[in-house]
């Protein structure tokens, strides 16, 4: 606030020279900010797991994970990468899963590991992935919902945020 | 510093483009002949909503975008006949008989064919459609000029 009305009218006109400087207006700023996230968003992401199925790899309380899209978009998994799906049940999930096998893919897999040692074994159809939890005693896969379309595959987990103690890349899978 | 504003203008602008892509909606052109009449063979240029997917207000009759559950690169358009719980009755192949098959549309999927039954690949030969692929719903023919307007319903 100034006091005397000259330095007023000084402070004004800087003030208005500061703003036509900078060449925009400062109420855009906030879409801007609100933006950038979004699309960086949309190429990693870090993501929370919770659950059985992913044991020994994930813990059972719930990890925090690094997530990146660029190999999806690409097409560069492989089996052996942790990936996020949209779970072909619900689609408001998503879930974390192991990539067993590509399109065209030959999967030998235990049926029902509680009860018998029986397996089966299939071709990965065209444009889909087969996807199995590290923990086969307790987890809903393809085992269950069957071979998953690559367009719900979201993206590739590489890294582990928490626990501080499973901090860095992920384990291959169990033998 | 009159590059870096204009820069960051084209930036934000970009911005605004992919957000409104992404979650509001989008343009898309179709062509084949899997939609006839409702959508022309040559092509079709459609305005796509990305809202009622993702709130989940899609119903039976609506013309849909999704990723084909076969070619994951591929956007395919099809008219939604069923969601998840509906009994479908569909012919099995019209080209070679009228038998019908019931099915019930299995959780988190829906069920989609094409208007041109002759000629289309849809639920009858990839099987019910997982939710997640829907990408948008489409609700108005930009081009051809003639078409220009909201989408027919299904022709009976």
């Amino acid at each position: 606030m100034f006091e005397n009305p000259e330095s007023k009218l000084v402070g004004k006109r800087e003030k208005n020279g500061r703003m036509e400087q900078q060449g925009y207006p400062y109420s855009e700023r906030p879409l801007f900010a609100l933006c950038y996230p979004q699309i960086s968003r949309h190429y990693r992401c870090s993501l929370k797991t919770y659950g059985p199925s992913m044991l020994p790899t994930l813990g059972i309380t719930g990890n925090v994970l690094l997530m990146e899209r660029i190999s999806t978009r690409t097409g560069k998994l492989r089996p052996g990468d942790v990936v996020f799906f949209r779970s072909p049940e619900n689609p408001r999930r998503v879930v974390c899963k192991r990539l067993v096998g590509m399109e065209g893919d030959q999967v030998t897999y235990v049926v029902d590991p509680k009860n018998s040692d029986k397996c089966n074994t299939i071709v990965v159809p065209k444009g889909h992935v087969w996807v199995e939890g590290d923990n086969i005693y307790n987890t809903k896969d393809s085992r269950n919902f069957g071979a998953v379309p690559y367009g719900l595959v979201e993206g590739k987990a590489f890294w582990t945020l928490l626990p501080r103690r499973d901090f860095g890349s992920l384990a291959p899978k169990p033998k | 510093m009159g590059e870096w504003s204009s820069f960051t203008a084209v930036v934000r602008g970009l911005c605004l483009l992919y957000v409104t892509n992404k979650y509001l909606g989008t343009v898309t052109i179709t062509y084949g002949p899997s939609m006839l009449p409702t959508l022309n063979v040559t092509g079709s240029m459609l305005l796509v909503e990305r809202i009622s997917t993702r709130i989940g207000k899609l119903r039976p009759g609506d013309v849909v975008i999704f990723r084909s559950p076969e070619a994951p690169r591929k956007i395919v358009c099809k008219r939604l006949i069923g969601l998840e719980g509906d009994q479908i009755t569909y012919v099995v192949d019209p080209q070679s008989g009228d038998r019908c098959e019931t099915i019930v549309v299995p959780k988190g999927h829906v069920w989609v064919e094409g208007d041109y039954i002759y000629n289309t690949k849809d639920s009858r030969n990839f099987g019910a459609l997982p939710y997640g692929l829907l990408e948008g719903r489409a609700f108005w023919t930009l081009l051809p000029r003639k078409d220009f307007g909201p989408l027919t319903p299904k022709p009976e």
